[in-house]
């Protein structure tokens, strides 16, 4: 509950504490964010407010905010604040700066403090609003319902953070301190307009193939699991203290946090060992929604079924259901009410199908989502088994005349105007289905005749050897070869994972390009040039071959920003009619979640769902 | 005259390929077995020797039955022309087409006397025929109106057996919920579930079908590997899964046959069809 970095604050602070002198001295600082120069930074959160490192409401005595403890000099009791955030969150801080010169330094006593007191929690909930997002279903519509309630809420002036306790994926990015996070859980920290970090996704499982996943912890990497162990050691043992540790910090330091379930929280053969559904509602103590996709049909019995299965004290958090994907004219749905006579728990909205987004979305198993584009240029993306971060090619559909196709076998790729062999989360197990498929072959007689270029995984596989002398990536020791199209040899020396988001400069054409790694292996580039030139130290990255036809790169959303995206469109022949004005990713995504955000606020009465409680 | 119904939580549970699995079980049992689906949407037909238009789906379960198809085998086909028009395709031949308003009670009432009769005449003479329903029949919104699942299973007396697709997820919940949602009489001839595509050590789900099965005081009749082979495409929703469609030579009628056989003797192992069959002279 409470972070043990920081000193207790002592007898002696108190009274320093209540110098106006010390409050003073604070004010003249100015409104100054974190100070990252300070040697305790941070002491609260990584993401703290250091205005006011002395709290002028320093004894509160509020329980939501801290604690008595016994002082180890005095042996007395002594009010701490070691777990409080309140204070130190960015607009908490700055109201109290405001409302500070009002009463100056001096006036400080008991009463001004409480008066002051009661009006910042008037604006700010000392702790969050917890609102939680389940599914029936998968693909219910859940993350996009997280999403939308995250830039509704944050476009009412909250303070918001999405909040996913496990979440299984392949689509995966690196936030800014080089920690690994669900694609969708970044999208959502966008939406909420916080920063993409760890503590929104604690525990992110990536399927390795076979029964092997990949345990991301808080964004590092923490160990290779079996199915078997997962839920026989990992989840009874480890994971309830990472979840409640990073849900308790986002609950101090938010207006509202908006929890996203995971599947359908009625797997009743898990009853017990399910850690991302009802168990984090009661942690949270969250008001729940229910999220029904009725276009598959069976919406009325999913709705009923989920909420029978549940225990009371479950059932009792759910505050209404939503049924989702509604088709224009799909039928009269005037017999709703029989949901709520079945489950005492209210239909809340009937959301429609969403308009097209432009926004990456999750889901693995349904690679046609990501299919799309009308235009005569066909870009083929070898469909791998191990398939990862798929998202990458999303940025590819803002240009008019390209269409994104999913090849599966070698004929798929007839007519392709490019090939891209993306990320996996094998290669050395993909490269022998590249060539078992017949795919490999398929690519090396395109190769010198149309732009070919892999990411990641697909950057090993196009160099000529990929080293995996323990057998990290295929569980035996094995030198492989690889297609040979680059001068380039990858090692899979140690259990290491690269995770860091990076900038740099295209190198043939100019132009900023911006991406992520996530890799294991390290990959040593020959004499051929490199394709980018790297920010801060002007390292070479990724490369290509002489003809400028073959290319590799480690980088993620590399075609996120428009730069690499034109010029290897450039590449190609045929059609060139491309679209005119270059647009960026985040622009294009944002205005997407400002439409999400007004739909959702059409139907969903969202000061209802806030409720008028107090945060106490 | 022996009948056996296949239900689904939701469209798309696997409840064509089921039925066609059932026909061709009982068929190569020596058993003379016909294949019915009161209603079909689907734009997926073909046309019978006769010259009637029924869903394709009708085609490949009598394929499975080893006779030809029949246009009483789907009396009612209908088929959507866009912008919320339907052609609706009765006894194989165009009857009439409707609007975004539906169907009214005088309509239901008509198709349902032309169902019964079709079910009737498909029925003479034959040892069994295994029904499928269409989409959930529990959609409370629709039930008044319900001429293709429980209203069908009530008017023949059909024991049912429910499907529920586990690759979606919540299919605990789909299956109990269809229960609960279902009257006292329907229960009655509920007389089982299955689980659809399964990936995965079915272990696992051990202690979930026990709960479902003293809640609904019925067996859990079988738990379904996911299966990938060819069957021919019923509608949108199977676009939509990676199913492969036939390639290279031959008669693509036999191809998808000996798909059949060959998912038949993937299930088996994994699916105690007796317990199927111990249902059927129930009711």
């Amino acid at each position: 509950m409470i972070n043990p970095t920081t000193p207790v604050q002592d007898d002696s602070e108190t009274n320093y504490h209540n110098n106006s002198g010390s409050l003073r001295s604070q004010m003249s600082r100015g409104y100054i964010h974190g100070d990252k120069d300070c040697p305790n930074f941070p002491c609260h959160h990584p993401d703290q407010n250091c205005t006011f490192c002395f709290c002028p409401l320093y004894p509160c005595e509020d329980p939501l905010l801290g604690e008595f403890v016994v002082s180890k000099r005095t042996g007395g009791n002594v009010w701490s604040c070691q777990g409080c955030h309140w204070m130190h969150r960015d607009d908490v801080a700055a109201s109290l700066f405001k409302m500070m010169p009002e009463v100056g330094p001096e006036g400080l006593d008991l009463k001004v403090r409480m008066e002051l007191k009661e009006r910042l929690q008037g604006k700010h909930r000392r702790r969050a609003k917890a609102i939680m997002v389940l599914g029936a279903t998968s693909g219910a519509g859940k993350s996009l319902m997280v999403t939308a309630l995250c830039r509704a809420f944050r476009n009412r002036d909250l303070t918001v953070a999405p909040f996913k306790s496990q979440n299984m994926s392949l689509n995966s990015m690196v936030t800014d301190q080089g920690e690994e996070i669900a694609r969708i859980q970044d999208l959502q920290a966008k939406a909420a307009g916080t920063r993409p970090r760890g503590e929104l996704n604690p525990i992110l499982l990536k399927p390795k193939g076979g029964v092997t996943s990949q345990i991301v912890v808080e964004g590092r990497p923490y160990r290779d699991t079996t199915v078997q162990e997962y839920y026989s050691k990992f989840v009874p043992d480890e994971a309830p203290a990472i979840i409640a540790r990073n849900l308790e910090r986002l609950m101090r330091s938010n207006d509202v946090v908006v929890i996203e379930g995971a599947g359908s929280p009625a797997e009743i053969n898990l009853r017990g060992r399910d850690v991302a559904n009802m168990y984090v509602a009661k942690l949270a103590q969250a008001d729940c929604l229910l999220v029904v996709n009725i276009d598959w049909g069976g919406a009325f019995a999913y709705a009923v079924g989920t909420l029978a299965l549940l225990d009371d004290g479950e059932r009792k958090l759910f505050k209404g259901i939503i049924i989702n994907n509604m088709c224009p004219g799909g039928g009269t749905i005037g017999s709703l009410d029989i949901i709520e006579r079945k489950t005492g728990v209210p239909v809340l909205a009937v959301m429609p199908h969403l308009p097209k987004l432009y926004l990456p979305v999750e889901d693995s198993m349904d690679l046609s989502l990501h299919e799309g584009g009308e235009g005569a240029t066909v870009i083929a993306i070898v469909r791998l088994p191990m398939i990862s971060n798929f998202t990458d090619f999303d940025a590819l559909g803002l240009e008019d005349n390209v269409r994104v196709v999913y090849a599966n076998e070698p004929s798929e790729l007839n007519g392709a105007s490019a090939i891209i062999i993306p990320g996996t989360k094998n290669s050395v197990t993909d490269l022998k289905w590249l060539k078992e498929s017949g795919m490999a072959t398929a690519i090396l007689e395109r190769a010198g005749k149309v732009p070919i270029l892999g990411i990641c995984g697909g950057y090993q596989m196009l160099g000529r050897r990929i080293m995996d002398v323990h057998g990290l990536e295929g569980g035996v020791s094995a030198e492989v070869e690889a297609l040979g199209l680059l001068d380039a040899v990858t090692h899979f020396d140690s259990y290491d994972k690269r995770t860091v988001q990076v900038t740099g400069t295209l190198d043939k054409a100019g132009g900023t390009v911006r991406g992520y790694e996530i890799h294991m292996g390290r990959t040593e580039r020959g004499e051929a040039s490199p394709l980018f030139i790297m920010d801060p130290d002007g390292r070479g990255e990724g490369m290509l071959d002489e003809k400028g036809l073959v290319m590799g790169t480690y980088l993620h959303g590399v075609f996120d920003l428009p730069a690499f995206r034109r010029y290897f469109l450039s590449l190609m022949g045929g059609p060139s009619s491309i679209a005119t004005e270059a647009m960026d990713q985040d622009a294009a995504v944002d205005a997407s979640l400002q439409r999400l955000a007004k739909e959702i606020e059409e139907h969903i009465d969202l000061d209802a769902l806030m409720g008028d409680d107090d945060d106490a | 005259m022996r009948k056996l119904m296949v239900q689904g939580v939701t469209s798309g549970a696997g409840k064509t390929t089921l039925t066609a699995a059932l026909c061709r079980h009982f068929f190569m049992k020596g058993m003379d077995v016909v294949p019915f689906k009161a209603q079909n949407v689907s734009l997926n037909s073909f046309v019978t020797d006769d010259g009637g238009e029924i869903a394709i789906s009708q085609a490949y379960q009598a394929w499975a039955s080893g006779i030809e198809p029949t246009r009483n085998m789907n009396p009612v086909l209908i088929k959507p022309k866009g912008s919320g028009q339907c052609q609706i395709v009765l006894d194989g031949r165009p009857w009439k087409d409707i609007g975004r308003g539906g169907t009214n009670q005088e309509m239901i009432e008509e198709i349902r006397s032309h169902i019964l009769r079709s079910f009737d005449d498909l029925c003479l003479g034959r040892d069994m025929v295994v029904i499928e329903g269409m989409g959930s029949p529990v959609e409370m919104n629709l039930k008044d109106r319900d001429v293709s699942n429980m209203w069908l299973a009530k008017a023949v007396r059909s024991p049912v057996v429910l499907v529920g697709d586990i690759e979606k997820g919540g299919v605990f919940a789909g299956i109990y919920g269809t229960y609960l949602l279902m009257d006292e009489e329907e229960r009655d001839l509920l007389k089982g579930f299955v689980i659809n595509r399964f990936r995965g050590d079915a272990s696992i789900l051990g202690a979930g079908i026990e709960e479902l099965e003293s809640r609904m005081e019925m067996p859990c009749l079988g738990v379904l590997p996911y299966v990938r082979f060819s069957s021919p495409q019923e509608d949108s929703m199977d676009l939509r899964q990676i199913s492969g469609g036939v390639r290279g030579e031959g008669d693509v009628r036999q191809r998808w046959i000996k798909e059949l056989d060959g998912l038949l003797e993937k299930w088996e192992g994994t699916w105690d069809l007796s317990k199927v069959e111990g249902l059927v002279d129930r009711v």
